[in-house]
């Protein structure tokens, strides 16, 4: 693990990651397209999961929220995936000693693996809810999960601010 | 339907409560406000970065010894706005510190004002530290 450090070391030397890293209003901009993409990544998520779970809007069928919803949702996720990214480049060896940059990363895997066997797996199903009634319990499972974990990954992502753990 | 909406923005709205007594990397986090503190000695490095920067000090202790401080200053968008720049910055050079002592490391500090050895002074500290005045507005 430890030879993972002489790489994040040269990143954090070079001259872009260094320039933004001490840049006035680029890590600003930078860290507002991070939180803006990743707040609406996850409430365009939650209003899939409230009608996996069976909580809001219930009067339209579960295919019409997922057809409506998932480009958007991808919207998000791509640039937040991408400011994200280019956050950690510009400070890796300050996330590498982050408890919560950890946390959050598994957290973050863990989301995306329920979302990948949801749309992979049980909502392929979904679409024939009658020939398989079980997947009516898989989705709304998958709907808790996701909000949990999603929740999660955000609250860890929030946390590394905070040098606790040292 | 109605009661379920509502306990979702009642919930949402006491996470959002909670959010705000301990926003913004908060100063009651890490550090002590009943622990005002002045340092004079040597900055041995100055890191100017986001998302806050940190000076490096060495000063001498009564007993003789050297104390290696850490003091957190605001990120460089404040520091610039409140006159300094990066060049101010010289490894060695004396400096003076106010700021506040960390509560769980005693050889942390919140930066606060930094007066340079040309007698210039200038706010250094966070958003959302103590009402002491350190902040010339």
């Amino acid at each position: 693990m430890s030879s993972i450090v002489p790489t994040l070391e040269w990143l954090e030397a070079l001259g872009w990651t260094t320039a933004i890293r001490e840049s006035p209003w680029d890590y600003p901009l930078l860290e507002t397209a991070h939180v803006a993409s990743v707040v609406a990544f996850a409430g365009l998520v939650i209003m899939m999961d409230l009608r996996l779970i069976g909580v809001a809007f219930m009067h339209a069928p579960l295919a019409q929220i997922q057809r409506r919803l998932f480009s958007w949702q991808m919207a998000g996720f791509v640039p937040s995936m991408a400011t994200g990214v280019l956050l950690f480049f510009v400070d890796p060896l300050r996330f590498y000693g982050n408890v919560f940059f950890w946390v959050k990363l598994v957290l973050l895997a863990l989301a995306g693996l329920n979302a990948l066997t949801f749309h992979l797996k049980t909502y392929r199903m979904a679409e024939r809810w009658d020939e398989h009634p079980q997947a009516m319990g898989r989705a709304r499972r998958a709907g808790v999960v996701s909000l949990l974990f999603w929740s999660a990954t955000i609250v860890s992502g929030r946390l590394i601010a905070y040098n606790w753990f040292k | 339907m109605k009661t379920k909406i509502f306990l979702v923005v009642l919930v949402a709205g006491a996470l959002c409560a909670v959010q705000t007594t301990r926003a913004h990397h908060a100063f009651a986090a890490e550090y002590d406000e009943k622990k005002p503190i002045t340092l004079t000695g040597i900055v041995t490095k100055m890191e100017w970065a986001n998302p806050h920067g940190w000076i490096y000090m060495d000063t001498k202790q009564p007993n003789g010894t050297v104390k290696h401080w850490t003091i957190e200053t605001a990120a460089p968008s404040q520091l610039v706005r409140h006159g300094l720049k990066k060049a101010d910055f010289t490894d060695g050079m004396t400096a003076v510190v106010k700021g506040f002592q960390g509560i769980k490391d005693p050889a942390l500090a919140n930066g606060r004002t930094l007066v340079l050895k040309d007698g210039r002074s200038f706010y250094i500290g966070s958003v959302g530290g103590p009402n002491d005045g350190a902040e010339k507005k």
